[in-house]
């Protein structure tokens, strides 16, 4: 029994080294980034670890401009994809009939294209309209597409919550508006926050709209900005990381606060039908 | 009001629709609420997806310009691409990566739920360091993998050339540099798949189990026989999502390797966008999308369907 329990801990202890290996092998990369963003720039003669590569990136490069374009555009579209796609998700998750399974499919097949294609369309259209080269065009096409998978991810959620409770609602009197509003959306906060991370990541993380919409060096968000840093033959990876850095933090904090909140398995559970 | 309904009995209550209406004019009204619940999405909908989807069908039947949409030329554009040697290894290159991505990133990510859930001590800690390869932008992993492998001095190349395998170059070589997207793909996925797997091992009842334990089941039979088939819904949702991510992934190559060495890593949405912003022919780079975005969704539509029967 001994030799038992003594080896089931020296299992426990050998697995723990195992995942701690693989765990530091697979953070190599972004230890990487915050070492480099930590090391002087080139020609400035300072030697070890420094904030002033940092500071300098901040004071005297457009990343804080960036910085904030990419906290705007980030921000405001994932408020207005929660504002959208939550009554939209009551529908999925309540309506019957041919209209609501349709409404369903079309999320889906407009889910399936790929960004290519539509961003061409999309260009042209919004430089007419003036909106091309700016934040308030990309919140607009980043609202746009995170639409289906936020309206999948609250339908998903609603319906965990019992109709019996809106039902009780309506027989004293309140109509399918207030419904929704004061009893199925206060119950869904879970759902809502999946869908805020699922879109704030989106919109935080994307390379290609910005990269078609975005001409102006002040319009610029964080990953079309650290592009600039890249020099022909040698470039100086301090800069370039501490934009990085300032990119990675944002997720990072969302995920560590909310994390228990993401959850995929639902939306995958609601287009399977189920 | 209240005896009457209550002598009308529960199912009457229940037909009279929010508001306590008559039933057809609560249809009606709960109709008209419904679609004013969903007009705001179906508004962005039709307008930032519907009408560019048009608008590429349009440009993909000629031959066009980024401006003037040009000559009508019906689907020459669709047949071209499909007698296009660089269009029939973009779509090898695309399988590969997605056969890859897919198996490669489910197989790490469940083998390292299992390990988590053995009573590892400082499981949580791991957990949510393990989240954050697929947390961090692509746009920074890429530029560090690239840091990583790209040139002569960099860590990799070093560390090989240090154990004697001479001077390798991760992304100037075909084969390595595919290898290297590969590799890169399954880092970023491996915790999707670990959130999946996870979250479906966590729904499965600890007693069957115990019961396996007592017939006298190993791991290796609980593995095979118990767990896998309790986890095949979730595993094959989470299959036929990773692939849709997947085929429709640019970032990934596009900034680790942009295609290159010599189209070596050109995955049909890569192909795509070049033809598209490099060699200015939209109506040829959306042709090609389309066809790629038929395939995927006749794959998705089948394996949904598959999953919505199966597992029941």
């Amino acid at each position: 029994m001994n030799t038992y329990t003594h080896n089931r801990s020296y299992g426990r202890w050998l697995r723990f080294a195992v995942l701690a290996l693989i765990t530091a092998v697979a953070l190599v990369p972004l230890g990487a980034v915050v070492l480099l963003a930590l090391q002087p720039r080139a020609g400035t003669g300072e030697t070890g670890l420094t904030l002033s590569t940092l500071s300098y990136v901040l004071t005297d490069t457009g990343a804080t401009t960036w910085l904030g374009n990419s906290l705007l555009a980030a921000l405001i579209s994932t408020a207005a994809a929660v504002v959208v796609a939550a009554p939209a998700g009551y529908v999925l998750s309540r309506g019957r009939g041919k209209a609501v399974s349709g409404y369903s499919l079309a999320l889906f097949l407009v889910q399936s294209f790929p960004v290519v294609v539509f961003v061409i369309p999309l260009f042209i259209l919004f430089a007419k309209l003036d909106l091309a080269d700016s934040i308030t065009g990309l919140t607009i096409v980043y609202v746009a597409a995170t639409m289906s998978v936020a309206c999948w991810m609250m339908a998903a959620y609603m319906d965990s919550i019992p109709v019996s409770l809106e039902e009780a609602a309506w027989i004293d009197g309140c109509s399918l508006a207030s419904g929704f509003l004061r009893i199925v959306l206060p119950n869904s906060l879970p759902g809502v926050l999946s869908t805020a991370i699922f879109s704030f990541l989106l919109a935080w993380n994307d390379y290609l709209v910005a990269l078609v919409f975005l001409r102006s060096t002040d319009k610029f968000t964080l990953p079309i900005g650290l592009q600039t840093f890249f020099q022909q033959n040698s470039t100086d990876w301090g800069p370039v990381m501490s934009v990085a850095v300032l990119m990675m933090i944002p997720p990072i904090l969302v995920f560590a606060a909310l994390n228990k909140f993401f959850s995929v398995g639902g939306i995958g559970g609601s287009l399977a039908g189920q | 009001m209240s005896t009457v309904q209550i002598a009308k009995g529960g199912l009457q209550v229940r037909s009279r629709g929010p508001g306590g209406q008559k039933p057809a004019r609560a249809r009606r009204s709960r109709g008209v609420t419904m679609g004013a619940l969903v007009a705001p999405s179906l508004v962005l909908i039709v307008l930032i997806n519907a009408y560019p989807l048009v608008y590429a069908a349009i440009q993909a039947t000629h031959d066009s310009t980024l401006i003037s949409s040009g000559p009508y030329v019906g689907a020459d554009n669709f047949s071209a691409a499909l007698s296009d040697p660089a269009f029939w290894k973009a779509a090898r290159f695309t399988l590969y990566f997605t056969l890859v991505g897919v198996f490669g990133s489910w197989a790490v990510g469940l083998g390292l739920t299992l390990l988590l859930r053995s009573g590892v001590p400082g499981r949580s800690v791991f957990r949510v360091l393990l989240l954050l390869p697929w947390v961090v932008p692509v746009v920074v992993s890429a530029t560090s993998w690239n840091w990583l492998a790209n040139t002569h001095d960099s860590p990799l190349p070093t560390l090989a050339r240090v154990l004697g395998f001479g001077d390798v170059l991760f992304l100037a070589d075909p084969t390595l540099a595919a290898l290297t997207v590969f590799a890169f793909k399954v880092w970023v996925s491996f915790p999707f798949m670990m959130m999946t797997t996870s979250a479906a091992l966590e729904a499965v009842d600890q007693n069957v189990y115990e019961a396996a334990r007592m017939d006298g089941a190993s791991s290796f039979q609980q593995f095979f026989h118990i767990t896998l088939p309790l986890i095949a819904r979730p595993t094959y949702i989470s299959w036929v999502l990773m692939t849709i991510f997947c085929v429709n992934d640019f970032p990934t190559i596009f900034l680790l390797t942009g295609g290159g060495p010599v189209d070596a890593t050109n995955s049909l949405v890569v192909y795509a966008y070049r033809l598209v912003f490099q060699d200015f022919r939209p109506g040829y780079g959306i042709a090609v999308a389309f066809l790629m975005t038929a395939v995927l969704s006749g794959v998705a539509a089948v394996l949904f369907r598959q999953i919505r029967k199966a597992a029941r």
